[in-house]
């Protein structure tokens, strides 16, 4: 079951990234930036499964997953939005946010082979916030990347939490003990499922039309 | 990495990230709910503020248009009877003069009579074309095949007119809309598009008195918003705002225009 789950939401992830990859080629009509994010997550969820079959850790993957993902998905907004302000806003957030790491890295390299509570939470909250103020733009204008945007937040909140307290399943039973991980991949399925919903509301009819 | 109890550090971290994690999201959210709040309110008022420019526009072209009338009914008044009736004052002093022959006494007496026809003729005239008698005694309908047939003989255009709805007297005040409304499109056909054939019809589409006009003449380019605001055409806005009714005008060069307007 929970390989199920699991499983079909790689294999949701890697029709997201054909379909907008298509989108992409034919006539620029889906964000770069969205693309190399999808790419990316697949390229990381592949890699982080091949290390667990070769029974590596690969907590340091999900460190890079993550700080990855609030880079991409910031670009992407950047990429989005018409107010320099607001650019200028985003790009000064990522730039914290990466020097923030820089130094827990240097500082506490450690921390980046284990479980980062900080990494986590820091992260999702400011993919919270691209996703916000994502929403505040599109209030009195056309609707674009809307579902995705809310699929991002639901996504970002709902699994930090789940991360949060995964350490505290660790005295659960062994049946239960994998619930929150269970959770976490439903979410993630419903996450690519909603994104594929955006491909077909956004762009499925201009890509088939050419 | 089973253990059986987690030190407490760990529980400690994770509440104070938990915490911290909501209580952030929670300012975020209350962040953007105010700003939403204020930019909604904004387009709000921009959106009323255009809708009472373009109120005041529409007011502008009716006061305009109005004095330009008063203007032309001056000019008429003053260059058709006044300098008439001023002849007939003279003549009729010239009467009063003593030891007048006779053939000048019908001479003068002739004058008089043919100003004083003229003059009634001419007041006749601008009053018909403030208030055509016509229309007000006898309704819209044949008003507006008076009209037609004055835009044939005077200004030699085709006109046709059908018209399947049965108006009722009561709504002269509306109807006296319509007339201005056509008596604009009819002189902008001839004026602007210098049409030779005039299209009108009325018919009631589902409840609703529809009035399709067309001509066939140089058109105007319909995407050009230049063309959609001279006076005449923001007069005949106010004009169907007051019917509460709707107007479509389509029209491409050199295939003449077609406007259909409900009432």
């Amino acid at each position: 079951m929970d390989d199920f789950l699991i499983y079909s939401g790689y294999l949701i992830l890697l029709i997201n990234l054909v379909l907008y990859s298509i989108s992409f080629f034919r006539k620029e009509k889906a964000n770069g930036f969205f693309v190399i994010y999808l790419a990316f997550a697949f390229l990381m969820q592949m890699s982080m499964e091949l290390l667990y079959h070769l029974h590596y850790n690969n907590l340091f993957l999900v460190n890079v997953f993550i700080i990855g993902q609030m880079i991409l998905l910031g670009l992407f907004y950047n990429s989005l939005i018409k107010i320099l302000s607001q650019k200028i806003f985003i790009k000064s957030i990522l730039s914290v946010g990466i020097l923030i790491f820089c130094i827990q890295f240097l500082t506490n390299p450690n921390e980046f082979l284990k479980f980062n509570l900080f990494a986590i939470t820091l992260t999702s909250l400011f993919c919270v916030i691209f996703g916000l103020l994502h929403f505040y733009n599109m209030l009195t204008e056309k609707k674009v990347y809307y579902y995705v945007t809310i699929a991002v937040i639901f996504f970002m909140l709902g699994s930090t939490v789940l991360y949060l307290i995964g350490n505290l399943t660790l005295t659960l039973s062994l049946e239960v003990k994998y619930f929150s991980w269970k959770l976490n991949a439903f979410l993630f399925l419903v996450y690519q499922l909603v994104i594929l919903y955006e491909w077909k509301v956004s762009f499925s009819k201009k890509s088939l039309e050419n | 990495m089973n253990s059986n109890s987690i030190p407490e550090k760990e529980l400690v971290a994770i509440i104070l990230y938990i915490s911290l994690f909501f209580i952030i999201v929670a300012v975020a959210l209350i962040i953007f709910f105010y700003f939403s709040r204020k930019k909604i309110i904004q387009k709000e008022l921009e959106k009323i503020e255009l809708i009472l420019r373009y109120q005041k526009e529409q007011l502008h072209a009716i006061i305009v248009t109005q004095e330009e009338e008063r203007k032309r009914i001056a000019q008429d008044l003053h260059d058709d009877i006044s300098s008439k009736l001023n002849i007939v004052s003279l003549n009729s002093h010239l009467l009063t003069a003593p030891n007048l022959t006779e053939a000048e006494t019908a001479e003068i007496t002739e004058n008089i009579i043919a100003l004083t026809t003229k003059a009634l003729d001419n007041s006749r005239k601008i009053a018909h074309n403030l208030l055509p008698p016509v229309f007000e005694k006898f309704g819209l309908s044949a008003g507006i095949e008076e009209l037609c047939e004055e835009f044939e003989s005077s200004k030699s255009v085709k006109t046709y007119y059908k018209n399947e709805i049965d108006f009722d007297e009561k709504d002269i005040d509306r109807h006296l809309h319509v007339f201005r409304i056509l008596q604009e499109l009819m002189n902008n056909s001839i004026r602007h598009g210098k049409a030779s054939e005039i299209w009108i019809s009325f018919a009631n589409k589902d409840g609703i008195n529809t009035c399709d006009y067309i001509d066939n003449g140089v058109g105007f380019n319909c995407s050009n918003a230049e063309n959609q605001k001279g006076l005449g055409m923001k007069n005949i806005d106010s004009r169907i705002s007051f019917l509460q009714g709707t107007i479509e005008i389509n029209s491409e060069i050199n295939k003449g225009i077609v406007v259909n307007f409900t009432f």
